[in-house]
């Protein structure tokens, strides 16, 4: 057994040093089209968005991110009406909201955060980053980020999956069962927008409907990095961008 | 002060008021009839008993003399007053909880025949234990065994009772003949059968026939006591028999007999040398690891009650064990600590399992059913009958300050005594069943953990769990008459072993008191064993709290030992329930100010996200004990007998069942090889039945060659 | 006859689990019909994530329902749009050009590599070997950040569409991807070597959630698990689609059935997936990468379209309609499959097994519950 001590020293520490300072190794963030004047020659207003996340306002281009599903057909060479920079990976925002306690997990929970992580119906590719964020490369522990088996000892609640019929009461009763002060952290296309999937007959539109969302993390799925940007939002350990959230249901737009 | 001769004589009019009543009265004002009559002789007698437990001289009364047999009377000295105190204590509880049990028979059994023998068994046992020669005691004994028999058999209608029953019957016939057997090699040249020409004629008893009296009586009355290897009757005759049967059965004729061990192989007839106290500990262990192991795998409630009496039993006899083995050491102290021990056990016992019998009884009562896999969630019901059947289990499961914890801890602190023994081998003896106690102690509490949280906490897991009422008032003031004695006993040990020290002093002729409870209150009051300085030194640790307040001698349990070893072991019970109240007190007003200052949300528990938690996805009792069964497979030697897998479609599992069969351990390493060994011995004999008469002519003309021939020799 | 949510032993109960369990475990019931220690009886409960997604498909064009297609199941993403691109291109009676069909090869590959190791990660972790669990996580990231290199997507979305694929890729990068591959596949190796001595970790899989060879023909079982207890099915030899006639591979098999059994299938098959990857681009015939479909009206019709996704046997049958649209579309996926045969390998084992027959098994709910 001490084989494996040996392995584990020898391979020394491979940790992203994220968010003392950026990350730029390739391959972190599949990265996602960005609005503004379009590039190519192709005419934006012919463009049908398979998701209608696009649209096109005098000639300029806005992206709605809670709807991006990442199917890469506005790029070149599919497309060719916008131009995706790699990289970039702090999507996550802050929805406001007045009748919310003010700074109450930000306040509590700002040096530790327990995570309760529900699946509402994903496709694997989200809870597979989540599951990526206790792994060796991004670490949550060191940033005194834990998941618990029980909501009970939750004080977040961390939401994938556009909500199915099926897992809506399990999903209220977890919320339920958590104790205040606690937050809902959306992540996903799905779980903002329902996706591909909704809204339909067995999947819900999002979970905005449903529970109180206070910070969102668009992507499909977004990078463990965009997750980690959300649950440091909700600890209110990164101030949001201003620019990024004005309000319930926003559109994410890059002018 | 009234004289002991006339409460006996008020206490035999009542019993046979109680009989003659039952006889003319109607039916159905039987049971409440027969409560009142019982009660009132259970208080006499309670009154005879504690009177005989003071009192400096012994009472005693010839009856009759038979010329050739002895004096023929009656006595109670202290040990006798002590069991006649503990028969009426128990008595009385059940007499007033059978006031309302018995209506659950009325219209099927016959109410007054129940009530004629439950008067005539009270006056039985206490005939027996005031019997001072064996020629009473053992016609008492007898009529005792009898309608022991005839009240386990009462639901007679039931095939499994009647054999349970007979099985009983006949054991206890058994046992009954051996004790006939011991008596009579203990009688002497003169005849007389009282027990004080016995005592006299113990010196000249050699040591073969010490041997065989010993074994005779001690495994003779033991089968009452349910010590293995004879104590496969015990679970099968509580388990059919009535709830409040049961109670006597455990709590009173349990006693008898230890009280016939006593009597014989401590009283009239003490050991000489350690064989008899070895075996007596050995046996004891045994009995008490092997009981609590059934009880604790066991899912009907009544049984693993009474799997419970058999190590209890285990336990109080391998106190006696330990004395024995003392007093044939010229240890008489220890002796006498190791006999207090035993006794005091003894008497918690009969309180503590006749609560839990009671509380058995009235769930049986109001749920219909005994299984506690179908029980739960009763306590929303029965809060009362809850709490105090939650009383009887830590007192059962020896948590302090309860009484059984009391007795348990002296008994194992007599264990250990044994390291002032020389033998090596008997050291060794007494280790090992102090381990096994200690082990059966652990188990106790895991048995009683689940009896009690499973049948009253959690979820009703049956329709009938789901319809339980609370009992009425007669049946709860019983038990809560036993709880508050279970804790009494166990708050105030102090006062309750000066009074079991004078019951032990006459048979081992030191007094064990000033061993065990150092005088802190009294010291004063020239007592030379006790120098100031060491009263001092445990002044400092509040050993003399309360000295002007109460009376005794002290709140302490003390044993001391030599210069490197002042205190060999110390406890107090007393104080430890004045500061487990100030805990719980402090901890109660601390919640009470902090919880009032947030905002409390009270939400089911977490259960995955289901829409419902159904009963049958929370533990069961079975499910609770199972890692026992299995850890201690090689004791129960579980066999599966057959397994069956249904499906639909050959593919879609349905059900999965399989048949598994145990049988005891004792029966499957005693008696069944010496029931086939006999099977086979009388199978090669009866090849003598040839069934030819020839054959038949030939055996009567060898025997009457051999006889003729054998005749000339003698 | 006792019903299936019903105890038929005296004294056992339900044990239930889920539908919200564990850290981050996909949600799905469990009951366990236990006597305290050892499982009698399993009955799984799933469709807790049913999104309706053969319904939500039709009336949608094509193009639009292959994004459900890949979308359903996010790890195994690229071999289901690869069987529903299979099913809509021979309707069209279109055929995808070389090329693509050799980068499809590669990509299938590079999906099925990530997805044993990822596998492996949940084996170690639950057993509780953690420096393995992280070391397998390691690599596990490692495919992620070379596919999304390579790719543009960590999970290779957004590359299969009818006709080929949506990009092209030089072979510059797909020669940097072979040698990416082999470096962690050399890592793998490591760490295989290293388990097959952790006598510890060997113990809780070894003879645990055995699935017989019996048991497994009777009930279907397909991919990685079936192979394990000695199935040699494999759609990629049975069924040869795509280019795998042309490259050298072999499909291993196991006798035993165990927990065990399925990890060293994991392992050989991706030695398999890095063998066909380095062959694969070091000769990538050159050429367009997509044919487009037909114009004007294109012809309807059904076709069953089928991939060896990493779990296993995954079919897509459609129907499309003259404008493209479909009519009626329906999968068959591993999982589902799997899952029929989940419970024989857990009756009779204790309750701390279960966690690690689940992961040996590693079906996913996602895929299932469609």
């Amino acid at each position: 057994m001490s084989g494996w001590v040996l392995k584990g020293l020898k391979t020394g520490i491979r940790t992203t040093p994220y968010p003392k300072v950026e990350e730029h190794a390739p391959g972190v963030s599949p990265g996602r089209p960005e609005g503004g004047v379009p590039a190519g020659d192709k005419k934006p207003a012919d463009f049908a968005c398979p998701v209608d996340a696009i649209t096109v306002r005098d000639d300029r281009v806005s992206v709605d991110y809670n709807k991006c599903i990442h199917c890469a057909r506005c790029l070149p060479p599919a497309g060719a009406i916008l131009v995706k920079p790699a990289g970039g990976y702090e999507w996550a925002y802050k929805i406001q909201r007045d009748a919310v306690d003010p700074g109450g997990v930000e306040k509590t929970c700002r040096r530790s955060l327990h995570i309760r992580v529900v699946d509402g119906g994903a496709c694997n590719a989200c809870l597979s980053e989540v599951s990526q964020i206790t792994k060796p490369y991004y670490d949550i522990h060191r940033l005194g980020f834990f998941i618990t088996p029980a909501p009970r000892a939750a004080d977040l609640l961390l939401l994938a999956g556009p909500v199915t019929e099926h897992m809506k009461l399990p999903l209220k009763k977890a919320f339920e069962a958590m104790p205040g002060p606690k937050v809902v952290m959306a992540v996903g296309t799905c779980a903002l927008s329902g996706g591909i999937f909704g809204p339909g007959f067995a999947s819900g539109g999002g979970v905005a409907g449903f529970l109180p969302v206070d910070i969102a993390v668009p992507g499909c799925p977004p990078p463990p990095l965009a997750i980690i940007h959300g649950l440091l939002l909700a600890a209110g350990r990164k101030d949001p961008d201003p620019t990024t959230s004005p309000g319930p249901g926003c559109r994410r737009d890059a002018q | 002060m009234m004289e002991i001769s006339l409460l006996l004589e008020l206490f035999l009019l009542s019993c046979a008021a109680g009989i003659v009543l039952a006889i003319a009265i109607p039916e159905r004002n039987a049971p409440s009839i027969f409560a009142w009559t019982a009660s009132i002789s259970s208080a006499i007698i309670l009154i005879a008993g504690g009177i005989g437990l003071f009192t400096d001289q012994p009472f005693q009364a010839e009856l009759w003399r038979i010329s050739s047999l002895g004096t023929m009377g009656i006595g109670m000295d202290r040990l006798c007053s002590l069991f006649v105190f503990m028969a009426g204590l128990v008595f009385l509880p059940v007499s007033v909880f059978s006031a309302r049990y018995m209506q659950r028979y009325s219209g099927r059994y016959s109410l007054r025949s129940f009530s004629i023998f439950y008067h005539l068994l009270f006056a039985s046992v206490v005939l027996l234990l005031i019997a001072a020669d064996a020629l009473s005691f053992l016609l008492a004994w007898e009529v005792m065994s009898i309608l022991c028999y005839l009240l386990i058999n009462y639901e007679h209608e039931k095939q499994e009772n009647t054999r349970s029953g007979l099985l009983m019957l006949v054991m206890g016939e058994a046992g009954f003949l051996a004790v006939v057997f011991g008596f009579l090699l203990l009688t002497g040249p003169s005849g007389g059968l009282d027990f004080t020409s016995l005592r006299l004629n113990a010196g000249s008893i050699g040591g073969v026939t010490r041997w065989l009296i010993f074994l005779l009586t001690f495994f003779g009355f033991g089968i009452k006591a349910g010590i293995i290897p004879v104590n496969t009757w015990l679970p099968k005759a509580y388990k059919a028999a009535p709830g409040n049967i049961a109670a006597i059965l455990s709590g009173v004729t349990l006693n008898l007999a230890v009280y016939g061990i006593i009597r014989i192989n401590a009283d009239i007839l003490p050991a000489l040398d350690v064989g008899p106290g070895i075996v007596v500990l050995i046996t004891g262990s045994l009995s008490a690891l092997i009981g609590i192991l059934y009880a604790t795998t066991e899912d009907d409630m009544q049984q693993m009650l009474a799997h419970s009496s058999i190590e209890n039993a285990g336990i109080i006899i391998a106190g006696l064990g330990a004395g024995m083995v003392f007093a044939a050491t010229q240890h008489p102290v220890l002796a006498g600590i190791a006999f207090i021990a035993s006794l005091y056990h003894m008497i918690n016992h009969s309180m503590f399992k006749t609560l839990l019998f009671l509380g058995s009884s009235g769930i049986e009562l109001k749920t219909g059913s005994r299984d506690m896999n179908g029980l739960g969630g009763l306590i929303r019901f029965m809060p009362w009958t809850g709490s105090f059947f939650l009383i009887g289990a830590l007192s059962i499961a020896a948590l302090p300050p309860f009484n059984g914890f009391v007795s348990e801890w002296l008994t194992l602190q007599t264990m250990l005594q044994s390291a002032s023994l020389q033998s090596i081998p008997v050291k060794i003896t007494f280790a090992l069943s102090g381990a096994a106690l200690a082990l059966t102690a652990g188990l106790a509490v895991t048995c009683f953990v689940k009896a009690f949280a499973m049948s009253f906490l959690g979820m009703g897991r049956s329709k009938a769990s789901r319809r339980a009422v609370e009992l009425p008032w007669s049946m709860r003031s019983a038990m809560g008459f036993l709880a508050f004695l279970c804790i009494v006993f166990g708050i105030f040990p102090t006062y309750i072993i000066p009074v079991l020290d004078r019951t032990v002093t006459p048979i081992v002729h030191e007094s064990a008191a000033d061993a065990l409870v150092p005088p802190f209150f009294t010291v004063g009051r020239g007592n030379e064993k006790f120098s100031r300085a060491f009263v001092s030194d445990f002044h400092d640790l509040g050993a003399q709290v309360g000295r002007d307040v109460l009376p005794g001698r002290g709140l302490v349990v003390l044993h001391r030992g030599g210069k490197r070893n002042p205190v060999v072991f110390a406890m107090s019970t007393s104080y430890t329930f004045i500061v487990l109240l100030l805990l719980l007190g402090a901890t109660l007003v601390m919640l009470r100010i902090v919880v009032r200052r947030r905002k409390v949300r009270y939400q089911p528990a977490w259960d995955g996200g289901l829409r419902r938690l159904p009963s049958h996805m929370t533990y069961t009792a079975t499910g609770f004990s199972n890692p026992v069964r299995v850890i201690f497979s090689a004791v129960f030697h579980p066999t599966v007998t057959k397994e069956t897998k249904e499906a639909v479609a050959e593919h879609f599992r349905t059900a999965i069942t399989k048949e598994r069969r145990e049988v005891h351990i004792t029966e499957r390493l005693i008696l069944q090889p010496v029931v086939s060994m006999l099977r086979t011995v009388s199978g090669r004999i009866a090849k003598i039945h040839s069934g030819s008469v020839n054959t038949y002519a030939m055996y009567v003309i060898i025997t009457l060659i051999l006889l003729l021939m054998g005749g000339q020799f003698f | 006859m006792a019903s299936a949510g019903r105890v038929s032993e005296s004294g056992a109960f339900m044990m239930p689990i889920g539908p919200v369990f564990s850290g981050s475990a996909e949600s799905a019931h469990f009951l366990l019909e236990t006597v305290g220690e050892d499982i009698i009886r399993m009955i799984p409960r799933f469709f807790y994530k049913y999104r309706g997604v053969e319904k939500t498909a039709e009336g949608l064009p094509a193009d639009r329902a292959l994004l459900l297609a890949e979308r359903f199941s996010g790890t195994s993403a690229f071999a289901h749009s690869l069987a529903f691109c299979h099913a809509v291109e021979e309707i069209w009676g279109i055929e995808a050009p070389r090329r693509a069909v050799v980068l499809r090869v590669i990509l299938a590959e590079l999906e099925r590599f990530r997805h044993h190791v990822a596998a492996m990660e949940g084996i170690c972790n639950s057993t509780g070997l953690v420096v393995a669990a992280s070391q397998a996580g390691i690599l596990e990231e490692d495919i992620l950040r070379l596919s999304c290199k390579f790719a543009g997507h960590r999970y290779l979305f957004g590359l299969n569409i009818p006709g080929g694929l949506q990009r092209d890729f030089s072979d510059t990068e797909c020669m940097e991807l072979g040698r990416g591959i082999q470096e962690i596949f050399v890592k793998l190796q490591d760490l295989e070597k290293r388990l097959r001595y952790s006598s510890s970790f060997l113990d809780r899989l070894e003879e645990v959630g055995t699935v017989s060879l019996e048991d497994a023909v009777d009930y279907g079982l397909v991919g990685p698990v079936a192979r394990a207890s000695g199935i040699s099915g494999d759609l990629r030899t049975c069924l040869s689609y795509g280019d795998y006639g042309s490259f050298e591979f072999s499909v291993p098999v196991e006798r035993e059935g165990d927990g065990y059994a399925r990890l060293r299938i994991l392992f050989q098959e991706a030695k398999q997936s890095n063998s066909i990857i380095s062959q694969a681009v070091s000769s990538i015939p050159v050429g367009g990468i997509l044919q487009p479909p037909p114009p004007g009206a294109k012809p309807s019709g059904a076709a069953l379209g089928w991939a060896e996704a990493p779990l296993g046997a995954a079919f897509h049958w459609v129907r499309l309609k003259e404008n493209g649209r479909v009519a009626r579309y329906r999968l068959t996926t591993p999982s589902f499959t799997n899952w029929h045969g989940f419970h024989l390998s857990t009756e009779g084992f204790a309750f701390q097994d279960f966690p690690i027959i689940l992961a040996t098994f590693g079906l996913s709910n996602a895929e299932c519950d469609r």
